[in-house]
């Protein structure tokens, strides 16, 4: 089985090899810094002791307040999983480090979380919207994409996740 | 006049309607005379925002949105959903469910590979004949998915907590004669391949991927194991009681496109094994947990993976306890790899990057999701 490490697993080992480098941990997930996360992954994919070489997964989540990056990597000759977070604060223009030049595979994850989310991922080689055309209005996957102007279609605003946040269990959609 | 003749960088347009693209997918090829210097991929012209979608609708309703990603392997894409609800909500499945899931899901292993390499072969010029006689065994794939679950294609056969229907008595019968049947057609399919001069001259040292470049570049499934990586999510991260089941990782040497279609057909084989021992040791039993309609997993996140036809299927859930996912991300495998399909066709020719393009084995339904 493919042990997954905890928060503070992962976070132990991301301490020990870059001094500094967690911002806080979650019971599943360690938060890393944004500014030094290029040479905390770097740092972690070489040292054979986390041997963290796979970049399986990287995606965006909108928190409303905060955007995430969640980052999954895996070690294959350790046989585990670490899951790190990046936060970006603010909508305008939320901006976190590319890891490309860690991991090569990151570059069309890194394009689809831009092209959905809107968030920039600075030092990206060719951030472009891989998805959706130039000039598509908006960001997607955002929450409050419908209610952007250009994003709502009249009769679709029923269906905006914007309800979500004011009153939490949402109703079931029939 | 000089008498030399100038030549300047071109751009083809590979695709968007191309048969070796297999949907609608679009290489930005420039080429120096028939040389690939650059390559670059367009593609979103099947984005349907499923992710967007599955926002709104109930975790049981968005089971049939997986099955129209990657609308060639439905079952295990079902299932790596189902996976994932299952670990957010802490729902246990029955031994037979799990049996019946594993069953179907290498019965959809084998009908996705008779697909990869008749349409490989199709790609390298093997006009026709292999695409024809994969299909013919396919066919009987899709019957036993016809029966079971009502039909062949988007199957929606997976249920959180088990599977939809229990097994009809043609089931076993039907697999039966699919686990006589099949081995031949492998060996055939190697004869009239594996060996065959004008295949080989096509595909060896085409598309070569160093395992470190693999690596690098996140690639799963057959592209990882090609490239000489023993990596298989059913061995090193067991899920449905794949443990109790004896199967090897096919693995290639070289990387390159011949080593990819080789580990396709082994991985067959190996398919074979596993269906026949989990039709064999079949418990009885309940096949699902009965789990509410209106399903409202704890707080939480969790990512669940699985070994599709095409490499590693994650999906990444978080709920904030509504009956709908707060996110719901696919990690497709057909879209990841590829990552590396400009290091795999610069420096080829136009006919190698139709090569390459056909063992990455690429469903655009996924890529574009």
């Amino acid at each position: 089985m493919t042990r997954e490490l905890t928060g503070s697993e992962a976070a132990a080992l991301a301490e020990a090899l870059v001094p500094g480098s967690v911002a806080r941990t979650s019971e599943t997930a360690c938060y890393l810094k944004p500014e030094m996360l290029v040479e905390t992954l770097r740092a972690l994919r070489d040292d054979p002791a986390a041997n963290l070489v796979h970049l399986t997964n990287l995606c965006g989540v909108d928190y409303w307040d905060h955007f995430e990056v969640v980052y999954h990597i895996q070690s294959f000759e350790k046989n585990h999983l670490a899951c790190f977070k990046v936060e970006a604060w603010g909508r305008e223009k939320p901006e976190v480090p590319s890891v490309t030049p860690v991991y090569h595979g990151a570059w069309m994850q890194e394009c689809e979380a831009y092209d959905l989310f809107g968030i920039r991922f600075t030092g990206h080689p060719n951030l472009y919207r891989i998805l959706l055309w130039e000039g598509y209005p908006g960001w997607p996957l955002r929450k409050d994409f419908l209610a952007m102007p250009g994003g709502l279609q009249p009769g679709l605003g029923e269906f905006a996740g914007v309800a979500r946040r004011q009153e939490p269990p949402v109703k079931v959609v029939e | 006049m000089s008498g030399i003749i100038k030549s300047e960088p071109f751009v083809i347009n590979i695709g968007p309607q191309h048969p070796s693209t297999h949907g609608v997918f679009r290489i930005k090829a420039t080429v120096d005379g028939e040389k690939v210097i650059d390559a670059e991929m367009v593609m979103g012209y099947l984005h349907r925002s499923m992710e967007k979608l599955a926002e709104e609708r109930t975790y049981t309703q968005n089971i049939p949105f997986t099955d129209r990603t990657d609308y060639l392997s439905s079952m295990s894409n079902n299932l790596g959903y189902c996976l994932a609800v299952e670990k957010l909500a802490g729902i246990e499945v029955p031994p037979r469910g799990n049996a019946i899931r594993v069953i179907m899901a290498e019965l959809q292993r084998l009908a996705s590979h008779c697909m990869a390499v008749g349409a490989f072969a199709n790609d390298t010029g093997a006009w026709q004949t292999p695409v024809m006689w994969a299909f013919r065994e396919r066919e009987k794939i899709l019957d036993i998915f016809e029966v079971t679950s009502g039909a062949r294609l988007t199957c929606n056969y997976m249920r959180i907590g088990g599977v939809a229907f229990d097994l009809r008595p043609e089931f076993e019968p039907m697999v039966r004669r699919v686990l006589r049947e099949f081995p031949p057609f492998i060996d055939e399919m190697e004869g009239l391949l594996s060996g065959n001069e004008i295949f080989i001259a096509r595909t060896r040292g085409v598309g070569v991927l160093s395992p470190e470049m693999a690596i690098n570049s996140s690639l799963s499934g057959p592209m990882l194991r090609g490239s000489g990586i023993a990596w298989d999510i059913r061995k090193a991260d067991p899920y449905c009681g794949y443990e109790q089941y004896d199967f090897d990782i096919p693995i290639g040497y070289n990387g390159d496109s011949y080593d990819r279609f080789i580990v396709r057909l082994e991985e067959m084989r190996q398919s074979l094994k596993i269906i026949q021992q989990a039709l064999d040791g079949l418990p009885g039993g309940p096949f699902r947990t009965e789990v509410p309609l209106a399903l409202r997993p704890p707080k939480g996140e969790a990512y669940a993976r699985i070994e599709s036809p095409r490499g590693e299927l994650g999906y990444y859930l978080v709920s904030d306890e509504s009956p709908a996912p707060y996110r719901f991300h696919i990690r497709p495998p057909s879209f990841i790899n590829l990552s590396a399909l400009k290091e795999m066709t610069v420096g080829g020719t136009v006919a190698d990057a139709i090569v390459v393009l056909g063992s990455i084995d690429i469903v655009v339904g996924e890529i574009d999701r």
